[in-house]
């Protein structure tokens, strides 16, 4: 749905702007974009997404093609809420195994019933 | 690995031990300002520390060849398809004073769900992958050694994999990068609540590893159907992305708005763009600013093109800018050709040393209609802001169309751009975070069980790639036809062989431009331009620039095309090698003999201005090297120089010749030869310079030597030496 024309009200919109001194309507300006801001950064704390949790098992020290493959077998499981790397860790620590050691497992296809936390 | 400015990059030892290359530093690098520098017979307000290695300015060659540096980061933005050709391209833009290099990525790239991996062709850019990103920061490190300053490399965070390139750029050194989530859901139509909520992860990577990041606001004035009318919005979208920056964990420094002045003429420029601009560095006091280059109104015509920029240019040293991005002024007709780079890094340098130290010669008007239009601009950004909250927040206001929207605000024309929340690549793939959700890493956003307060996240496994980068996994290549080493073959081959073909865009591309004017009206001129290129031997001619000169009377035209023709350089004649002697050597040689050399233009001619750079002491000619010199001026006659040879002895003549219609130039030295073996002259040394002058011309025509357009007296006087000690 787009909003359809609308002519130039400026004039008529301004009003209650007209009296704020520069340094206020900036206040208001940023004010504002705040306030626009923070459901935004709200949802980005509380959710996650195959491609952060991609990015965190790249920095776990797994390629890109491994990444792949695990985040997406996770998140066909519906496991990805809980965090891939920390399934992962967490596998590990079980299993006494390194970190690159769980994950080859699972990429094996080993490993994937003790994976749920 | 050292480059020797003599030599060509060896892309093999470029790629060579990649798997173990590591960036030896990470975050961006501001160039080192000197106040009141002194460079050459000038004093400079708004200058850097010169260049170790670098080309000047054309001009500089009358200014002692002086290249004095700007304050500015300079940016020039590659895309050649092929990283292995960018390589050489950045080396040429740095030698020319860039120190911002952005790689362009390729179209398509955004919407891979994924790393590339490997060096496949790209187009209209590069793939960006960390083999490509390793290679180019390892060439990148040698090229700022070889000209002396720091070097920052770009590229994108953004694409339904933006986290995992973010990991990519921290890890191998990227110092800059665009990200800016509403771009993905304007431009590229993937899901808002994907690209938000990657987006906060891709900030604090990026905040971490000191990553500069530019924002993608400048997109909606290329983008909609009139642009100058959308600056309150831009305003919008630089604070949206600013502040979510801010609350990933970006400082403001480390945040650069990407502006661009959006008109060009014949629009009114300067009094739209000016208040434009002046508001935005109000609005974002503390905040850093890209000025772009407009690209929105690029035509064909790279004239018409410099002119903008030029204009653009004047704007940013008018306000506060921290990096001066420039674009190619081809970019309307062409992927950037690498010698446009260069033209497009020259023409910000030209201007921004010819406005060194404006600020101390003019103010902005703060009086009357231009503060009253910067405070429009902000009032009706805050109507904007408040309609985006009357509509229910951002994602509402994108789904209601309020983006893009070419009315000036508020005012709408019902044609912005329209998002469905939950529409576009990737959505729902958002997924709530579990009350034990856990990421083990640094740089991590948001709800997490390992906290970054005490020790590290990942400290439980021994660290993350982030602390300890031997840890990172290196993919060569995953595609054994589409890679690097499969394209260097035929030109590396080639190379060896001492081939030479012309290029602009890839090694050995062969791709040729030609203008011509042709005498009619505009379709006849264009198809018969294009079937004089067919007979001049180029391939696939297109017209890539028409300029009608008058609707009957004809157009210039550019046309371009393909030729498969190579050279052998090793067969080139001998003789258009010019080795330059030391002033001293020369002035040692000379001076102690008695050496006269008569010198003229010849024949009706009246331009002696060439004669003079090459005789005079004062234009650096070769008096200074103690020859007495004769020059018996303009219109002189073959008879007349000979006579005087005879009548002071001279050893050599210097005849120069401008006009050549009727090949007249060609009739003089022949004469000359001629005349001078019947009086039996036979060692007397003959010169012959101008503009249509070449060696091979020269010699055809009896001469010793042949000087053209920008030859100097240094290198006659290295020729006459040379010649001389050979002969005693």
């Amino acid at each position: 749905m787009s909003t359809l024309d609308r002519p130039d009200d400026f004039e008529t919109r301004r009003q209650h702007l007209r009296g704020l001194s520069d340094a206020q309507l900036h206040a208001r300006f940023w004010e504002l974009v705040q306030r626009i801001s923070d459901p935004l950064v709200e949802e980005a704390r509380t959710h996650t997404s195959p491609g952060i949790e991609r990015s965190v098992l790249l920095r776990m020290g797994f390629t890109s093609a491994e990444a792949k493959q695990l985040v997406d077998r996770m998140h066909r499981q519906g496991l990805l809420g809980h965090g891939a790397g920390h399934l992962l860790l967490q596998l590990a620590l079980r299993k006494g195994l390194s970190v690159r050691a769980a994950g080859e497992a699972l990429l094996k296809g080993d490993c994937w019933r003790e994976l749920k936390p | 690995m050292k480059l020797d400015p003599d030599k060509k990059l060896d892309i093999l030892e470029v790629l060579q031990n990649l798997e173990h290359y590591r960036p030896r530093r990470k975050g961006w690098v501001w160039r080192k300002l000197v106040p009141e520098q002194t460079v050459g017979p000038f004093v400079y307000k708004n200058s850097s520390e010169n260049l170790k290695n670098s080309l000047p300015l054309p001009a500089a060659e009358y200014f002692s060849n002086i290249d004095p540096q700007c304050d500015l980061i300079i940016t020039t933005e590659i895309a050649s398809g092929r990283f292995e050709d960018d390589l050489r391209r950045m080396r040429m833009a740095a030698w020319h004073g860039a120190d911002h290099i952005m790689v362009i990525r390729t179209t398509g790239q955004s919407h891979i769900d994924g790393l590339i991996e490997g060096t496949p062709e790209g187009v209209g850019g590069i793939p960006i992958s960390r083999k490509q990103i390793r290679a180019s920061r390892k060439a990148l490190d040698a090229i700022e050694d070889e000209v002396g300053r720091p070097i920052n490399f770009h590229s994108y965070v953004s694409g339904v994999a933006g986290p995992e390139i973010a990991v990519l750029f921290a890890e191998e050194g990227v110092n800059g990068a665009h990200q800016d989530p509403q771009y993905n859901v304007l431009y590229r139509d993937i899901n808002m609540h994907r690209s938000f909520v990657d987006a906060a992860e891709s900030k604090k990577i990026m905040a971490d590893a000191g990553i500069l990041q530019l924002d993608g606001a400048h997109n909606a004035n290329a983008t909609a159907k009139e642009a100058w009318k959308v600056t309150p919005e831009l305003f919008v979208q630089h604070a949206v992305n600013t502040a979510y920056s801010r609350a990933a964990g970006m400082e403001a420094e480390q945040i650069a708005l990407s502006t661009v002045p959006p008109t060009a003429p014949p629009a009114p420029k300067l009094r739209l763009d000016l208040p434009y601009a002046v508001a935005l560095r109000e609005l974002f006091k503390g905040y850093k600013f890209r000025a772009q280059q407009n690209t929105r109104y690029m035509e064909s015509d790279t004239d018409e093109a410099t002119v903008s920029h030029v204009l653009d240019t004047l704007i940013s040293r008018l306000t506060e800018t921290d990096i001066q991005s420039t674009i190619t002024p081809d970019e309307g007709r062409n992927i950037p050709w690498h010698y446009n780079n260069i033209a497009g890094v020259n023409a910000a340098r030209q201007t921004l040393m010819g406005l060194d130290g404006l600020d101390e010669l003019l103010d902005i008007k703060q009086e009357g209609s231009f503060r009253e239009q910067v405070r429009e601009l902000k009032e009706r950004a805050v109507l904007f802001l408040e309609e985006i909250l009357h509509a229910g927040g951002y994602y509402t206001a994108v789904e209601t169309g309020q983006f893009v929207d070419s009315g000036y605000y508020p005012e709408r024309k019902g044609d912005g751009i329209v998002r469905e929340v939950d529409g576009g690549d990737c959505a729902g793939t958002v997924i709530p975070r579990e009350q034990d959700y856990g990421a083990p890493v640094c740089s991590h956003f948001g709800q997490n069980r390992y906290p970054e307060q005490d020790g590290k996240p990942c400290d439980d496994y021994g660290g993350c790639t982030l602390c300890d980068p031997a840890k990172i996994r290196y993919i060569d290549e995953v595609d054994d036809q589409d890679n690097v080493m499969q394209r260097l073959k035929k030109p590396l081959a080639e190379r060896e062989q001492g081939r030479l073909r012309p290029e602009v865009e890839k090694h050995g591309d062969g791709v040729v431009c030609v203008t011509l004017f042709i005498p009619d009206e505009p379709h006849t001129a264009k198809q018969a331009a294009l079937e004089l290129a067919l007979h001049m031997g180029l391939q696939n001619p297109e017209v890539i620039n028409q300029r009608i000169m008058h609707p009957a009377e004809g157009s210039l035209l550019e046309i371009k095309g393909t030729v498969d023709l190579y050279i052998d350089k090793n067969a080139l004649p001998a003789y258009s090698q010019v080795t330059l002697l030391t002033d001293e050597d020369i002035e040692s040689w000379v001076r102690p003999r008695d050496l006269h050399i008569v010198a003229a233009t010849v024949g009706e001619d009246e331009h002696t201005v060439g004669l003079h750079e090459i005789l005079d002491i004062k234009h650096g000619g070769i008096e200074k090297y103690g020859f007495h010199c004769h020059n018996l001026g303009s219109s002189v006659s073959i008879e007349q120089v000979l006579d005087k040879v005879e009548e002071s002895g001279a050893a050599a003549v210097l005849i120069s010749t401008v006009i050549t219609h009727a090949d007249i130039h060609k009739q003089h030295m022949r004469k000359l030869a001629r005349l001078a073996g019947k009086r039996g002259l036979k060692n007397l040394l003959l010169i012959a310079g101008g503009p249509r002058i070449d060696e091979r011309i020269a010699r055809e025509c009896g001469m010793d030597a042949g000087f053209g357009h920008g030859a100097t007296g240094r290198e006659v006087a290295s020729f006459i030496v040379r010649r001389w000690r050979e002969q005693a």
